[in-house]
């Protein structure tokens, strides 16, 4: 059965008002254009987690999608802090629940495998226990050791981008996963955007690259371009200046604004946003050749050639 | 000129921190430079882990994630996070770089908030891994830029712990390990019964500029000197590294 939708139905039927959502990429793969989808369609009341988050967070925050947001890092990765987390922490408008990477890896991690909670050696001292995360002490039944219980993260929804999938809805990613693969399948609903759709024949020649397969996955979605300004592996690589201009126009929320309105809200598809950046772009991250239609692919795996 | 100065020495110094053939978690910004140097220069076979699942990573240039395409250009492993996080926790990392916004005397460091939690004059990023690292690697090197605002008698808010209050909390805690130095761009700190102390200022800078404008008197340690021996060689290729952050 093809799980093939445009990125739009997709959102419209998984994604409601209020949903807990997983967002994918760790500076690899992030799913902006699904972010971006969920901006368009003026979804409320979120609920976003994952480790290590990108400038993605911002934006759905700075575009009032986000209720509460459950992390271990939000910032504008090497570059500074997110501004409109700050802005909405300083007016008391968001949810803030802080773990730490590795714990909130290990949320995920019990979500998937089934246990409500897993034993770790962090979240023993400090202030992120006490002022955030909801860890419990306890004592190891075997050694009497002190230690933390992190409770099990199950969200419903996980949105990730990947290098491609087949219709079947198998989903082939690699390079840097992160915690990308724990928190896809900790999830009830998995929704992947891919650059390309290829045939079975190639999922099934490498199926050591899929991280989600066909009967995990709800919904996927072609859409080359969609993790920009993050990168993907073989396809093309992260736009850094993207980050740096970032940082600047999210300082001010009306330079924010104008900035979704122009990259977000104003435009139909990937394709109109591919367009929408400075000129120049797309050729520095090499995404124009790449991703076009007629690249060049090895005719066994299926990968662009150049790729890895 | 003095900036440029204290940002070599800075890196310069960090990279002495870690030896060959260690294992070394690795953040980003100057921890990522320092693990670089070293691995250029007295350390080829340093094992450099980022969070993102990077195993003996060898970036041509410093990334600016630690998912970024410079970490994986030359690594030779691409785990996941538990990969690299359950080699921390398993003890099996011997040494973790990190940076914050503030330290203090006792070698907290804070990346959540500057001001109260609850109504925070400043919202920062959070911890990241360095909780994590902090708490589990078997030594800590923590490297800052020389700045008074940074280095305060006692953190905000405890992000990632160091000795915490002192007098053994730590280990009471059921934490091992803990930072063993701190580097600036001025000098070299160590940790004498849990507590921060001058070892060593660098060439150009005093003891007393190394410590000039903390926020409390540090002990300067018996035997304290000003150190001039970084490699010109090492500081020659710390600048072919870019002493910035880039991609």
């Amino acid at each position: 059965m093809s799980k093939l939708l445009s990125l739009g139905d997709a959102i419209q039927r998984y994604v409601p008002d209020g949903a807990l959502i997983f967002i994918g990429g760790f500076g690899h793969c992030v799913p902006f254009a699904a972010g971006h989808e969920l901006i368009r369609q003026g979804r409320k009341g979120l609920t976003l987690c994952r480790t290590g988050t990108d400038i993605l967070f911002d934006q759905l925050i700075g575009a009032g999608c986000v209720a509460k947001v459950i992390f271990g890092y939000l910032g504008n990765p090497g570059v500074g802090i997110s501004h409109s987390f700050r802005r909405a922490v300083d007016t008391g408008s968001l949810g803030v629940e802080e773990w730490t990477n590795f714990t909130l890896l290990l949320r995920l991690h019990a979500g998937r495998i089934g246990v409500p909670f897993l034993p770790s050696r962090v979240l023993l001292a400090g202030d992120v226990p006490q002022a955030s995360a909801d860890a419990r002490k306890i004592t190891c039944p075997f050694t009497g050791e002190s230690l933390s219980a992190i409770p099990a993260l199950l969200p419903e929804v996980a949105l990730i981008h990947a290098q491609r999938a087949d219709e079947d809805g198998n989903v082939q990613m690699w390079g840097i996963d992160g915690d990308t693969r724990e928190g896809a399948l900790a999830s009830r609903v998995v929704i992947a955007t891919v650059e390309e759709i290829v045939p079975r024949e190639v999922i099934r020649a490498a199926p050591e690259r899929t991280i989600v397969p066909a009967h995990r996955t709800a919904a996927v979605c072609h859409v080359p371009g969609g993790a920009h300004p993050s990168y993907v592996q073989g396809y093309y690589t992260r736009d850094d200046e993207h980050f740096v201009l970032y940082d600047r126009v999210s300082r001010n929320p009306n330079e924010l604004s104008a900035y979704l309105d122009r990259h977000v809200r104003n435009v139909a598809d990937r394709e109109a946003y591919l367009n929408s950046l400075e000129p120049g772009v797309l050729e520095r991250i090499g995404i124009a050749r790449r991703v076009h239609p007629t690249a060049r692919k090895d005719a066994r795996s299926g990968d662009p050639v150049e790729a890895r | 000129m003095n900036a440029q100065t204290e940002m070599e020495n800075l890196v310069l110094a960090t990279a002495l921190e870690l030896a060959d053939h260690e294992t070394c978690f690795v953040g980003i910004g100057v921890p990522s430079l320092a693990a670089m140097l070293a691995k250029r220069t007295h350390a080829p076979n340093l094992v450099l882990i980022y969070e993102s699942g990077a195993i003996d990573a060898n970036p041509p240039i410093a990334p600016l994630s630690t998912g970024s395409p410079s970490v994986t250009a030359d690594t030779a492993m691409i785990g996941d996070c538990l990969d690299v996080f359950g080699d921390l926790q398993a003890g099996r990392i011997d040494v973790g770089l990190l940076s914050a916004a503030q330290v203090d005397r006792h070698g907290n460091l804070n990346s959540t908030v500057i001001g109260d939690y609850h109504k925070p004059k400043l919202r920062m990023v959070g911890s990241g891994g360095a909780h994590d690292i902090a708490s589990l690697a078997n030594r800590v090197v923590i490297a800052m830029p020389h700045d008074p605002r940074r280095f305060v008698a006692s953190v905000d808010f405890i992000t990632s712990p160091g000795f915490l209050n002192g007098g053994g909390e730590r280990l009471r805690c059921g934490l091992r390990g803990g930072p063993h130095a701190v580097i600036t761009g001025r000098g070299r700190f160590v940790f004498a019964n849990e507590e921060l102390q001058l070892e060593r200022s660098f060439h150009p800078f005093s003891l007393a500029q190394a410590v000039e404008g903390f926020g409390w008197d540090v002990p300067v340690r018996p035997g304290a000197f000003c150190f001039n021996g970084f490699d010109d060689g090492a500081r020659m290729v710390a600048r072919g590294i870019g002493l910035s952050a880039g991609a």
